[in-house]
C-alpha cells in the first residue's frame, strides 16, 4: 500500500500522548549533580569582584565555577564560519564584562535544582556600570563603547551587492518611493527550554553529552573543539525534543560551561533551564531595520530596489553560524517572485546589549515582510489594487525558467498560481463591496494578501547566489535480517514527524509495510555528519531524497538476488507488502524476509552469484531542487475603541510539491502562522532604552493561545515536478509570510484614518497610537 | 533546608508515598521522586498548563501546588490515563487527528481534556477554544487540537450512548 499523501497516523504520537516520550529533563544518570547560573542584572558592566565563599560552603554545593575557570578549563569561542565577520572570542561565563541582562557570571554545581539555586542567592558578585548599547542607533552611535574591546566596533559586518545598472535604473523611474521597515525583537520560545546532562567520564576521557539540540554534530563540533575533548570522545545524543523553531540549531554558551563544570567534576551535571531564564537569557530574533527604495513606473511596473539593512545581533554570537549569514538570504531573496531590472542590497549588523540573536523560523523572514509590505504602499500610492501591482510584477509559468535577478533559476515556480487560485476561493469585489459598506457605518475592516517563495532546497544555482551551500545530505539505509529497513537520518526531529514520514518514503519506495521501517536518529555515534541537523526546510527534500535513494540502491540487489531465484529477469518484478513476485504471476514469488536473510547468511551462494547489499550509506544532492511557495490571505476587523484586531478568517493556498503526509504539512502550515500572528499582535522580547530587560515571564511575554489563533484553511497545489524527489520543505513558509499578510490586512483596515504601516509588531497600544487615539 | 516530611497519596490509582522537603513542588515529586516524567514542566509559574494534573479530579497545575497539599489527594497524571495497555479515547483522538506535533505541552493538553470533557460532555467549538486557553502549544496553531477535542467527545459519547454537538 502506498503510504505517500496519506495522513497515516504518526509513529511519535504513541509515547508522546502517554508520557513516555524522553525529553532532556526526563534523563538521569547515577551520581547526577544539577546546575544553576547566576546571572547579571546589568545590561553592561564590568566585573569587580565574584565572592563565592558562603556558597560554596551551604550544604549540598559541590562547586562553584566562575569566568576565570573557563579560561583554564576551555579554548575561547569564536566563529570563523563567515568571511568578513568580526567575532569576538569570549568564554562560557562572563571573565571581565557582562554584555546583556541574563549574562551567566557563574554556575553552582549542587546535589539538586534547589541546592544550587539557593546557593546562587548566596553568590555576590560586584558591577561597576557600563554606557548601555541598547539600540541600533547606539550601536551605530561612534560616541558608545565597543562591547567587545577585542573587536574594537560595534559594526561586526558591512557587505554591499549591486544587480543591474541601480542607477540608471532608478534614473530612468517615473516614481521613486521609499520606507524605512522596523521589525521588533522576538522570539522561538519553544514550549520545552534548554538543558542538558553532560557526563565526562575520567577514565575514559569521554563527555557524553546529552542535550535538547536540533544538531547533534553541531554541537559536538564546537565542544570538541572549545574543550579539546577529541571528536571521537565525544559524544552528542538527543531523544526527543520539545520544539525549537531554530533556537536549538546553536550551541550556547551554558553547553560550555556545564560541560567545563562535568570535565571539571569528573562527574555528570544537568542544568534545565526555567522560562524566565529562556525568556531573558537564551537568544532572540528577529531585530532588523531595513530602509527600502523602489523604483516604478507610473502603470506599477517595477523597475528596481535599494535596500539597506541593519541586524542587531545582540551581544555573543551563537557557534557555528553568525546571524550575519542570514543577511545573505534575505538579500537573494528579496525580490521574491517579482521582475526587477536593478537591485542593491546593503548589510550591516551591530552588536548590543542584549540577548544573542538566533535563527528563528524562516530567519530570513525581514526581506518578504518588507517586499510584501512595500508593495502594498505602492499600490496605494499609485492608487493601484494591491492584487493588481503583484499580477503586474509577478513571474508567470510561461516566462520560466528565468534567473531572479539575484541568480537563481526560477523553475516550475508556482506563485502566481497560488495567488490566483487564493483569489478563486473568495469573492474579491464583493469583499471591497462589503467593506465599504462598514466603513460607512465606522467599522474598520481589511484584507491583506501575501505572497512568498521559499529555496526549499532551491536550484542548483541556490548556492553560487548565497555565497555558500548548506552541502549534501546522507542517510544510512539497512536492510536487518528479518527485511525490516533501519533508516539512520541525520536529521534530529522536534515535532516534524520525521520518523513517520522518512518510514513512509522508504516502506513505499522499498514495497514494504509502514510498520516494517524504522527511523532512528540523535546520536553522533552512529548518524552521519551534518552541521545543521534539522533546520532550513531540508528534511523534506534532502532527508527524503537521501533516504528514498539509499531503499532504493537495496531494492535493486534485492530484486537481482529474487530475479536469480524465481528465474525471472528484474524488470518483471515487484514488491508489495514485503513479497517480491512476478509481475501478472503472483505465485511466483519469495518473501523479502527470505532475500534479507539469504543476503547475511548465505552471502557467497546466492543465485547467479549475485552480490548482497544489506546496508547503504546515501549522499543526496539536491537534485534540481526546486520551490516551495504561498499566498496567504488575511481577513481582520479592528476596533476602533479598543485597539484589538480580531481576525475574521485565514486562508492560505500552498504549493510544495508532493506531500509526504498532508497531515504533518498542515500542521507544519498552521504553526508557523500561528507565530506569525503572535509576532504581529503579541511577541515582544521588550528591552528598555537602557538595555532592561522586560518580557521575563509569559504575563509579558505573551504567547498566542486557542482563543486568539483563528482556523486557518488550508489549499494545497501540487506542480509537477523537476525532480523525482519532489517533496518541498514546508516549516518555515507560515512564519516566513504570516507577518505581512496580517500587517497588510491592518493597514487596509485602517485605510480610512491615513495610517501607513512600517512596523511589525502592532499590539492593541499601538495601533490606539497610529489612530490618534492615544 | 528544612525538615522533609512524609505523605501518602494515590497516584494514577496506587498508594505512594513521598518524603519530601515542604517547598518541593507536585511537579517535581512527580517527576523526581515517583519517576512520573509524563508531567512536563514548560513555564514553573502557571502559566503554560504543561504541567497539569488532576487532583481529586480537578485540572490542577502541578507547578503551583507543594507537594505537601497533595496528602491523601487522588491524581492522575498521563501515564494513568490509558485503559488495559490501550490509548484512551481522548488520546485516540489526539492520535487520529495529528493534534500535537513535538509532544511537550500534550501530557496537559490531555489531562485538561479530560477535565473539561467530564463536565462538558458535547462542546461547541467556542467552548472548546475557551477550556483550552489556559494551555500553551507552540507548534500547531491549536487547530488540530482542537479537532482532537471536539472527535474526543465523539468517542466517548459514543461509549455511552449519550447525544453529541453536531459539526462546530
Amino acid at each position: 500500500m502506498r503510504t505517500i499523501g496519506t495522513s497515516i497516523q504518526r509513529v511519535e504520537d504513541e509515547r508522546v500522548l502517554t508520557g513516555r516520550g524522553r525529553y532532556v529533563d526526563d534523563v538521569v544518570v547515577p551520581g547526577m549533580l544539577h546546575a544553576a547560573f547566576v546571572r547579571s542584572p546589568h545590561p553592561h558592566a564590568r566585573i569587580t569582584g565574584i565572592d563565592s565563599t558562603k556558597a560554596a560552603a551551604m550544604p549540598g554545593v559541590v562547586a562553584v565555577l566562575t569566568g576565570a575557570d573557563m579560561q583554564r578549563i576551555c579554548n575561547p569561542m569564536t566563529i570563523q564560519m563567515l568571511q568578513g565577520y568580526k567575532s569576538p572570542a569570549f568564554f562560557g561565563l562572563a571573565t571581565d564584562t557582562v554584555r546583556f541582562v541574563g549574562d551567566p557570571v557563574a554556575v553552582v554545581v549542587a546535589e539538586s535544582r534547589y541546592l544550587a539555586e539557593d546557593a546562587c542567592d548566596a553568590i555576590e558578585v560586584g558591577y561597576a556600570s557600563l554606557t548601555p548599547v541598547a539600540t541600533i542607533e547606539h550601536a551605530l552611535d561612534p560616541s558608545r563603547p565597543a562591547i567587545f574591546a577585542d573587536v574594537g566596533t560595534n559594526t561586526l559586518f558591512e557587505q554591499s551587492h549591486t544587480y543591474g545598472d541601480v542607477d540608471a535604473v532608478f534614473a530612468s523611474a517615473e516614481r521613486v518611493f521609499t520606507e524605512k521597515f522596523r521589525q521588533h525583537r522576538y522570539a522561538n520560545v519553544p514550549m520545552e527550554t534548554r538543558g542538558c546532562v553532560a557526563n565526562y567520564d575520567p577514565s575514559t576521557r569521554e563527555l557524553v553529552y546529552t542535550v535538547a539540540t536540533q544538531s547533534p554534530h553541531g554541537v559536538r563540533f564546537a565542544l570538541s573543539g572549545i574543550l579539546g575533548i577529541p571528536a571521537d570522545r565525544t559524544r552528542v545524543v538527543s531523544g526527543d525534543v520539545g520544539g525549537a523553531f531554530g533556537l536549538k540549531g546553536f550551541v550556547y554558551r551554558e553547553d560550555v560551561a556545564i560541560s567545563a563544570a562535568s570535565k571539571h567534576l569528573g562527574r555528570p551535571v544537568k542544568w534545565i533551564e526555567d522560562r524566565n531564564e529562556h525568556l531573558m537569557a537564551s537568544a532572540h530574533a528577529r531585530e532588523e531595520d531595513l530602509e527600502l527604495t523602489v523604483a516604478a513606473r507610473n502603470d506599477g511596473t517595477l523597475l528596481g530596489l535599494k535596500a539597506k539593512l541593519v541586524m542587531n545581533q545582540g551581544s555573543y554570537p551563537l557557534l557555528p553560524f553568525p546571524s550575519a549569514l542570514f543577511t545573505s538570504i534575505m538579500r537573494v531573496m528579496l525580490p521574491g517572485p517579482y521582475k526587477l531590472q536593478a537591485y542593491s542590497f546593503d548589510t550591516t549588523v551591530v552588536a548590543s546589549n542584549k540577548a544573542p540573536y538566533v535563527a528563528y523560523r524562516a530567519p530570513w523572514e525581514m526581506e518578504t515582510f518588507v517586499r510584501e509590505r512595500m508593495l502594498d504602499i505602492v499600490a496605494h500610492e499609485l492608487q493601484m489594487d494591491p492584487v493588481d501591482i503583484r499580477r503586474k510584477n509577478m513571474v508567470t509559468a510561461a516566462e520560466q525558467p528565468i534567473h531572479m535577478i539575484t541568480g537563481p533559476t526560477l523553475e516550475r515556480m508556482s506563485a502566481r498560481e497560488t495567488l490566483d487560485r487564493s483569489l478563486a476561493l473568495f469573492d474579491y469585489a464583493a469583499f471591497r463591496d462589503d467593506q465599504r459598506k462598514a466603513r460607512e457605518h465606522g467599522e474598520l475592516r481589511g484584507l491583506g494578501i501575501a505572497t512568498f517563495i521559499e529555496a526549499a532546497p532551491g536550484p542548483r544555482d541556490m548556492s553560487a547566489a548565497l555565497g555558500f551551500g548548506l552541502g549534501k545530505e546522507r542517510a544510512h539505509v539497512r536492510l536487518e535480517t528479518d527485511g525490516h529497513l533501519t533508516v539512520i537520518t541525520a536529521q534530529m526531529p522536534h515535532g516534524q514527524g520525521h520518523e513517520t514520514t522518512l518510514a513512509q518514503v522508504a516502506a513505499d519506495e522499498m514495497g514494504v509495510p509502514f510498520e516494517h521501517v524504522r527511523v532512528v536518529y540523535g546520536d553522533t555515534r552512529y548518524t552521519p555528519f551534518s552541521l545543521i541537523g534539522t533546520g532550513g526546510s531540508r528534511s523534506a527534500t534532502m532527508a527524503s531524497g537521501a533516504v528514498l535513494y539509499g531503499t532504493r540502491r537495496i531494492k535493486e540487489a534485492v530484486l537481482k538476488i529474487a530475479a536469480g531465484m524465481l528465474e525471472a529477469s528484474v524488470d518483471d518484478l515487484q514488491i508489495d507488502e514485503a513479497m517480491i513476485s512476478v509481475k501478472g504471476a503472483p505465485q511466483r514469488a519469495v518473501p523479502l524476509a527470505q532475500i534479507a536473510i539469504m543476503s547475511y547468511m548465505a552471502a557467497d551462494h546466492l543465485p547467479g552469484g549475485a552480490q548482497p547489499l544489506t546496508e547503504v550509506d546515501h549522499d543526496f544532492d539536491g537534485d534540481e531542487g526546486g520551490w516551495a511557495q504561498a499566498t496567504h490571505a488575511c481577513w481582520v476587523t479592528v476596533d476602533r475603541d479598543t485597539g484589538q484586531v480580531k481576525i475574521d478568517r485565514y486562508l492560505v493556498v500552498e504549493d510544495c510539491g508532493t506531500m509526504i503526509n498532508p497531515a504533518i504539512v498542515e500542521g507544519q502550515v498552521r504553526g508557523g502562522v500561528a507565530q506569525g500572528i503572535g509576532g504581529v499582535l503579541y511577541e515582544h522580547s521588550a528591552y528598555d532604552e537602557e538595555g532592561q530587560f522586560l518580557a521575563g515571564t509569559f504575563m509579558d511575554y505573551l504567547l498566542p493561545t486557542t482563543t486568539e489563533v483563528p482556523t486557518i484553511e488550508i489549499d494545497h497545489l501540487e506542480t509537477p515536478p523537476i525532480s523525482p524527489v519532489n517533496f518541498r520543505g514546508v516549516g518555515e513558509g507560515g512564519a516566513l509570510i504570516a507577518p505581512a499578510a496580517l500587517t497588510n490586512a491592518i493597514e487596509d483596515a485602517l485605510a480610512p484614518l491615513g495610517v501607513k504601516i512600517t512596523e511589525q509588531y502592532l499590539p492593541p497600544a499601538r495601533i490606539l497610537e497610529l489612530t490618534g487615539t492615544i | 533546608m528544612s525538615a522533609r516530611i512524609r505523605l501518602e497519596l494515590k497516584v494514577n490509582g496506587k498508594s505512594r508515598e513521598l518524603d519530601v522537603e515542604p517547598r518541593k513542588i507536585l511537579a517535581d515529586a512527580l517527576r523526581e521522586d515517583l519517576g512520573l516524567t509524563g508531567t512536563h514542566l514548560g513555564c514553573e509559574h502557571g502559566v503554560c498548563g504543561a504541567c497539569t494534573v488532576l487532583v481529586n479530579g480537578q485540572a490542577v497545575r502541578s507547578c503551583l501546588m507543594l507537594a505537601v497539599q497533595a496528602r491523601g489527594a487522588e491524581i492522575l497524571t498521563v501515564e494513568g490515563v490509558e485503559r488495559d495497555g490501550q490509548l484512551h479515547p481522548v488520546q485516540q483522538a489526539f492520535r487520529e487527528s495529528h493534534s500535537f506535533q513535538c509532544g511537550f505541552c500534550t501530557p496537559g493538553f490531555v489531562i485538561s481534556t479530560l477535565a473539561f470533557l467530564a463536565e462538558t460532555p458535547s462542546p461547541s467549538e467556542e467552548e472548546i477554544r475557551e477550556a483550552l486557553s489556559g494551555n500553551i502549544c507552540r507548534c500547531t496553531g491549536y487547530q488540530s487540537i482542537v479537532a482532537g477535542v471536539r472527535l474526543a467527545s465523539q468517542k466517548l459519547a459514543a461509549e455511552t450512548g449519550a447525544p453529541v454537538a453536531s459539526g462546530a
